[in-house]
């Protein structure tokens, strides 16, 4: 009993408390609100008057810049309705034709007093080419100037509704601030001049310049000549007043950075390629020189050990339909690009995802690259892969790389988190050293994690399979690359499904492998 | 002294990045743990802690979360370092070892087991059990074979091949205990082990416990935050609030005569039928006067060492009083109902 009585009293002297000024109307108002499921119909007048303005002294800020944006939009329309030169384009066209028609009629009148009559017949035929189009402009230019009352009004109709708007939807906002700010978050509470000056000047910053740009044909020569040159002439608001002069200063650097790389680090980019191309070199050998009955043969039956024999089945067809569209041997050089990729992502990433999962520092200053990694656009990094690396298929492994090994990295990092502590600590008290955690704890806790990023990884490089043809890796990828070429729809269609069983062989034996031993054991 | 354990001397240990600052206040000012959270931002885990046990003993803490009893329990095998005092186990200065011969003595020496089990799900019991051994190098053969009796011992006879995700709670947690005997340890560390269980699984684990610990002799502090649990096992009990050591004592001396009002409160609810024992109630054999005519010559005789329980059923069978006799044999006290009801209302005459 004493609770239901002294309970609303509370609120009601909070809600004085927050709203400072005219504390009476707000928890009249507040209480019909709450007091309602649906629209309450509570109406704020000064709101209504004011709109954002209201807003910004009542730090209401998603009420003042919705409102703010909305108003102008009504403004605009009405401003174009009073005074904006609707028809100014049309005009203008009607009078340099006007103009051209004036002279083609003087050389018709030179052409005929010289006695040219076929010539003179030319030109008055142009010329009343040209009065027609004249004409044309002329009436679009009135009936540009005839719209203007209907824009107005649709303008004041328009800020009518916002009005409203304003008026209706001030007290619910101001409600739901009132709740944050009891529950404490850091919001204003009562009438404050500072919020109310910084909208003002918000206000007035954008709503002038912005009427102007939208009302007058020329405003920057309106602005210049209302502003004494400052805005419009030496400030033009219609573009930025910059060319590319900064960048193009910032882009020779940086050309010049990347060819004294090229040129001083020669060597190392070698040396990277060398080994990148024994690699693949040996993949394909095993790949393509094997006689390809024998690569089907254990493709197969490896697929049926590992991972069953609807694995099996599946990776026949898929087998089958690569030989048969006579695309085997780009499938095989396709699939040592992405085997010789994804071996170099796991073999670095994998070590790489430990130490982050272990050092949060490392992983926090390691976060951003790798974020960099895989949103910046490939062709982005391919320039200077080509300028360090040349052409061919070891760059197209290192355009794989950057693109594919974040998420092993990620995913690493994220099942050696995902290892329970106490486990970790049980492993500990057992006298674990750290090794013996890493290897008999850590890992194979992290592994299912560890193996989606894997998965994640081969996925990821088929995907780079076409981009990394645009460097010359040949294969499956440059089959599709010269169908864009020649718009060859049927090839690419091909091609693509290609790539794609690939893939899926690919991703279901490693799955499979990995299912079989992690499930029923 | 050489049958002492597990000895620590003044053990603080302060969390946080200001730890040896705050120390060095607390020791010079005599801050309190709120003045150290103030001023350091450093928490106080357990603060001027000392005991000792000894071989074979159980020796339980009690305490309830937030106490400091698990963080305490880790500094015996230094999962935590102490920021003061000194620990010895087995004779052993702690913080003097090496990070090799700490982890050697982990794994020989001191067995744990935890309140989440904390199992390897991805190891089958019998290989989670040969861990420890395992990690000191042993061979399969010889692992295999120390977890089969290990398991037998807890009566897991049988699952051995299974993981740990097929066995219910108790079962996990007879596994957590095979682990931790697995590499014969002297030193048994058990943190809240039957906690997690329901109180059926929890009491018939604790008797299994027990009897493993009277039949291995093995030295054990055990953690717990049930004072139940604590009378039920514990040779001795330390009780621990916020950080410090509040009382020791055996559960009778806790239960009788607690130190302060915070212990009394916990021991209020406790029954004293087991914990109170004859010597403690009755009344000395030259000090008894006899309301009515008592028949010594046919009085049931009792040992000084009888708990309550058992004196009411004594008592409820005859209608002669009790006559209490000591470890010779001879008379030396006398309870008659009205003692007995009084010692079973209070605790103690």
């Amino acid at each position: 009993m004493k609770d239901t009585t002294t309970q609303p009293q509370q609120g009601q002297s909070d809600i004085a408390v927050f709203a400072g000024d005219s504390p009476f109307y707000y928890q009249r108002e507040f209480q019909r609100i709450q007091g309602k499921t649906g629209f309450a119909g509570s109406w704020n007048t000064l709101a209504a008057i004011f709109g954002p303005l209201w807003g910004a002294a009542r730090g209401v800020w998603g009420f003042f810049w919705v409102f703010l944006m909305l108003e102008l939009f009504a403004f605009v329309q009405i401003g174009r309705g009073l005074w904006g030169e609707l028809g100014a384009e049309q005009l203008t066209r009607y009078e340099r034709l006007l103009d051209n028609i004036a002279k083609r009629e003087a050389q018709a009148a030179e052409l005929a007093a010289a006695g040219d009559a076929a010539g003179a017949a030319a030109k008055q035929k142009i010329a009343d080419n040209l009065q027609a189009a004249a004409d044309k402009a002329f009436e679009a230019a009135t009936a540009a100037n005839s719209t203007a009352l209907t824009i107005l009004g649709a303008g004041l109709l328009l800020l009518l509704v916002i009005k409203l708007a304003e008026g209706f939807y001030a007290n619910i906002a101001y409600e739901a601030q009132y709740l944050r700010w009891r529950s404490g978050q850091k919001v204003q509470s009562g009438r404050s001049n500072r919020s109310l000056l910084f909208g003002a000047v918000a206000l007035l910053g954008i709503w002038p310049l912005t009427l102007i740009r939208f009302t007058v044909a020329k405003p920057d020569e309106v602005l210049s000549a209302l502003t004494g040159g400052l805005f419009g002439t030496r400030l033009p608001i219609t573009e930025f007043p910059v060319g590319k002069e900064y960048f193009a200063v910032l882009s020779k650097k940086g050309d010049a950075g990347f060819d004294w790389l090229a040129a001083n680090f020669g060597d190392v980019f070698d040396g990277v390629t060398a080994v990148i191309r024994w690699g693949l070199d040996g993949l394909e050998v095993v790949l393509i020189q094997t006689p390809w009955p024998v690569v089907m043969f254990v493709t197969v039956v490896l697929a049926l050990r590992l991972a069953g024999s609807r694995v099996a089945i599946f990776t026949a067809a898929a087998l089958a339909y690569l030989a048969f569209m006579g695309l085997w041997e780009l499938a095989m050089i396709t699939v040592a690009l992405i085997g010789a990729g994804a071996f170099l992502c796991v073999v670095i990433g994998v070590p790489l995802g430990i130490w982050f999962g272990k050092s949060k520092r490392a992983y926090a200053i390691a976060e951003p690259v790798l974020d960099f990694m895989q949103t910046m656009p490939a062709f982005v990094y391919l320039i200077p892969i080509i300028a360090f690396f040349g052409t061919g298929k070891p760059p197209g492994v290192l355009a794989t790389l950057v693109f594919a090994m974040p998420p092993v990295i990620r995913l690493t990092a994220l099942g050696m988190r995902g290892v329970p502590e106490a486990t970790k600590e049980a492993a500990i008290a057992f006298g674990c050293s750290r090794r013996q955690l890493l290897f008999n704890v850590e890992l194979p806790l992290a592994l299912p994690s560890i193996m989606t990023g894997i998965n994640q990884t081969i996925l990821m490089s088929l995907s780079m399979v076409v981009i990394a043809s645009l460097i010359g890796a040949e294969g499956l990828g440059a089959l599709i690359l010269e169908a864009l070429q020649y718009a060859a729809k049927g090839q690419g269609l091909l091609g693509g499904i290609a790539i794609l069983l690939c893939a899926m062989v690919i991703d279901r034996i490693a799955q499979g492998a990995y299912r079989r031993r992690a499930g029923d054991g | 002294m050489t049958d002492t354990v597990i000895a620590l001397d003044g053990v603080w240990k302060i969390f946080g990045s200001n730890a040896d600052a705050a120390m060095a206040a607390v020791r010079s000012r005599g801050l309190g743990k709120a003045e150290v959270l103030e001023e350091f931002k450093c928490v106080v885990g357990i603060a001027d802690v000392s005991f000792e046990v000894k071989r074979g003993e159980i020796f339980c803490v009690m305490g309830l979360s937030g106490s400091g009893k698990s963080t305490m329990v880790r500094h015996l095998n230094r999962l935590i370092e102490p920021t003061a005092g000194a620990i010895s186990v087995m004779g052993r200065d702690m913080l003097d070892l090496s990070q090799a011969q700490l982890r050697e003595m982990r794994a020989m020496n001191i067995g744990m087991v935890f309140q989440h089990m904390a199992l390897l799900p991805h190891r089958t019991v019998r290989d989670n059990v040969g861990f420890p051994l395992q990690v000191r190098g042993e061979p399969k053969s010889t692992r295999w074979e120390v977890s089969q009796r290990c398991l037998d011992r807890v009566n897991l006879t049988g699952f051995e091949d299974r993981f740990p995700r097929e066995l219910s709670g108790g079962m996990q947690q007879r596994v957590g205990l095979a682990r931790a005997l697995a590499s014969d340890p002297d030193v048994l560390l058990m943190d809240e082990p039957f906690s997690a269980l329901d109180p059926l699984i929890r009491r018939q684990l604790q008797d299994q416990f027990m009897q493993l610990s009277a039949e291995l002799n093995k030295t054990t502090a055990f953690i717990t935050h049930d004072l139940d649990e604590a009378i039920r096992i514990g040779n001795r009990i330390a009780i621990m609030k916020d950080g410090r050591i509040v009382q020791i004592g055996t559960p009778e001396e806790i239960v009788t005569r607690p130190a302060d009002s915070y212990v009394r409160d916990f021991v209020e609810g406790i029954s004293k039928l087991k914990l109170v024992f004859a010597h403690s109630i009755m009344v000395p054999l030259a000090d008894y006067r006899p309301t009515r005519p008592v028949n010594f010559e046919e009085s049931p005789r009792a040992h000084h060492g009888t708990d309550l329980d058992q004196l009411i059923d004594i008592a409820t069978s005859t209608e002669n009083v009790i006559v209490i006799t000591g470890d010779d044999g001879a008379d030396i006290g006398v309870v008659d109902r009205a003692t007995l009801l009084k010692g079973i209302q209070g605790g103690k005459a």
